[in-house]
């Protein structure tokens, strides 16, 4: 049977923290796998990451008062290390598909609803933004200039990469789900137990993956 | 055939995973291409327009879409590069080796500013302006020990924990191996125990021990 | 994803370790550990067990399903059955190939546990391989995965979707001219 540290009820005097963190870091890492297998960029965690590097530099600074040699010193410089390699990974994940999406990106943000929070933080944005200029610059720089009247456009509909969410996924279901509609199927509709796992387009459970009803794995 | 030589920019990319020096004369070529078919069907155009010759149509329709396919090869052949630049601000770093500057154009060159500058203040502005590099922390941290045999006597060695070794002839040791990169990059370690090695970004994923060997 | 990260995701489940220090209960984010009394078991995640193990300061206990007897009734449990079994880790392949690696000379009996373990695993890789060839043939939409791992999910991860996606597209490009249906099945 698998255990976690998670199981572990121990608290200190800061009971109340450190289960914060930890939960925060489990979130996390639940959040990298997410945007590792979705096709498209998902909702920001911003306040997640921020959170954990303010946890993270905390314990450096605890860290530096401890001896060097200190195995403790030791031990914790390895877990901030996994942690930091997690967050990493997962911002890193969003930066490609905005490079690679850049234009479908922005172009869904600017159509959001606006009850509906970006899925893009503003630094995210702005890079976006920053991004997509300076491929415009260069084309217009090395090539659409030097193209014939009528040619020189730089055609956002024609350089628009979507992502595929046809793709297809696995899950893991966090709670018991009913009514999925498998996709092609005339509205057929499936059941997902809890804990269940599933191969499914992931168009069919986009919104699932967003309200943490499942996770991608 | 018209887009033969827009074709060659995209067989370059093909045929080379490396960034090759710009293939300007193809360039040129393609662009006086568009601007010879461009011209043809301003004339035919107007002919259509005026004397409603109509026959003159496909023609036109096909000129069109030889310019369109020539624009498409054009921005894929820089679009591509650039890519390939990209990935190198990510394994090389923000300053690019003089044998890669020297195929880049300016414009391509200034195109790596931007992005440089561009994840620079991005990275800067994460955990509420705390900043966080990603450039590095690229694979998982592994604990990884590499066995090492000593070929001559190197003198002590301070770790990245604090512990300090005695690197003697013909002995053996199992040290982290973000440890010994640089010194085996280097081909011997500095003699001076008070030098820390400092953390080296990983790059092979070695599972087993291997047998290094320490030159002097 | 690379498997080292699943590795990196494997290494968080605990495993017993007998210390040889002492040391007051660290206080790690994603949890405590500890105390450690020399030659006292205490439960830690594996990449922290690695790490003291490559240092000479503990010795690493097996998980208790790495014995030969149980694993030899779970692989004639797995040869039997057409379906997947349940495995005793999420990681049972990267967690059980860390150990023995690591704590080669800690755990009795390693060789043929290794061995055991990736009988298993040839086993279900075997099954599973049947299963994505029938998925992607019929032109499956959704299948259920329970009880596989997350190396071996991970192992058909370029393959299955990709046919898959591959074979959407086909479809879709004959959308007009043949008026397919998916069977829909599971």
């Amino acid at each position: 049977m698998e255990e976690s540290l998670e199981d572990e009820s121990l608290l200190d005097d800061n009971g109340e923290a450190e289960l914060t963190a930890q939960t925060a870091l489990q979130e996390i890492e639940n959040a990298w796998m997410n945007e590792t297998f979705a096709p498209e960029i998902l909702p920001h965690q911003s306040d997640l990451v921020d959170c954990m590097l303010q946890q993270i530099a905390h314990m450096e600074e605890n860290v530096k008062r401890l001896d060097k040699n200190d195995l403790r010193a030791l031990v914790h410089r390895m877990e901030l290390d996994r942690i930091r390699y997690v967050i990493s990974s997962y911002l890193r994940t969003r930066l490609e598909k905005i490079e690679r999406y850049t234009i479908h990106i922005l172009s869904e943000e600017e159509n959001r609803n606006p009850d509906e929070e970006p899925y893009l933080t503003p630094d995210e944005l702005r890079f976006a933004k920053e991004y997509l200029a300076n491929l415009e610059t260069l084309f217009k720089t090395v090539a659409l200039q030097h193209m014939p009247p009528n040619f020189q456009q730089f055609e956002v509909n024609k350089f628009t990469v979507k992502p595929n969410v046809q793709a297809h996924v696995f899950l893991r279901a966090n709670q018991r789900i009913t009514g999925v509609v498998v996709p092609g199927t005339l509205n057929e509709e499936i059941d997902f137990e809890e804990g269940s796992q599933h191969i499914i387009q992931y168009s069919a459970v986009a919104h699932l993956v967003k309200s943490g009803a499942v996770q991608l794995i | 055939m018209f887009g033969k030589e827009a074709i060659k920019l995209i067989t370059e990319l093909d045929m080379y995973e490396d960034i090759r020096p710009f293939n300007e004369q193809v360039m040129r070529q393609v662009f006086k291409e568009m601007q010879s078919l461009y011209e043809a069907n301003l004339i035919d155009s107007n002919a259509i327009q005026n004397e409603g010759n109509n026959e003159l149509l496909p023609s036109v329709h096909f000129r069109h879409t030889a310019l369109l396919r020539n624009k498409r090869c054009i921005l894929a052949y820089l679009y591509h590069r650039i890519r390939r630049l990209r990935q190198m601000r990510w394994e090389l770093g923000s300053i690019l080796p003089t044998e890669i500057t020297t195929n880049l154009l300016n414009a391509e060159v200034q195109w790596f500013q931007n992005y440089n500058k561009s994840l620079a203040t991005y990275m800067k502005s994460i955990g509420d302006n705390h900043g966080l590099n990603l450039t590095v922390n690229m694979s998982p941290p592994k604990t990884l020990y590499v066995e090492v045999k000593c070929l001559a006597d190197f003198g002590k060695l301070e770790l990245d924990d604090g512990e300090i070794i005695t690197l003697k002839k013909n002995t053996y040791h199992l040290l982290p191996r973000a440890t010994c990169e640089p010194l085996i990059r280097q081909g011997f370690p500095p003699d001076n125990p008070d030098i820390d090695v400092g953390n080296v970004h990983l790059r092979l994923q070695a599972r087993t021990p291997k047998i290094l060997h320490l030159y002097p | 994803m690379d498997p080292s990260k699943i590795e990196f995701l494997g290494e968080k489940q605990l495993v017993n370790i007998v210390p040889n220090f002492n040391l007051d209960i660290i206080y790690l984010i994603s949890g405590s550990v500890g105390p450690f009394r020399a030659g006292l078991p205490v439960k830690v995640p594996i990449w922290l067990a690695v790490s003291l193990k490559q240092k000479q300061k503990c010795r690493i206990i097996n998980q208790e399903w790495m014995n030969i007897e149980s694993l030899n009734d779970r692989k004639e449990m797995e040869k039997m059955s057409k379906l997947f079994t349940e495995m005793p880790s999420n990681h049972y392949i990267d967690e059980s190939q860390i150990l023995l690696n690591v704590a080669n000379d800690d755990i009795p009996d390693a060789d043929r546990i290794r061995t055991s373990v990736k009988d298993i695993w040839d086993i279900r890789m075997s099954k599973l391989r049947t299963s994505v060839d029938a998925f992607v043939k019929s032109e499956g939409v959704h299948a259920r995965l329970d009880h596989l791992t997350a190396m071996e999910i991970n192992s058909i991860r370029p393959l299955l979707p990709h046919a898959l996606d591959q074979m959407l597209r086909i479809q879709s490009a004959n959308m007009g001219e043949i008026n397919s249906q998916y069977s829909g099945k599971k």
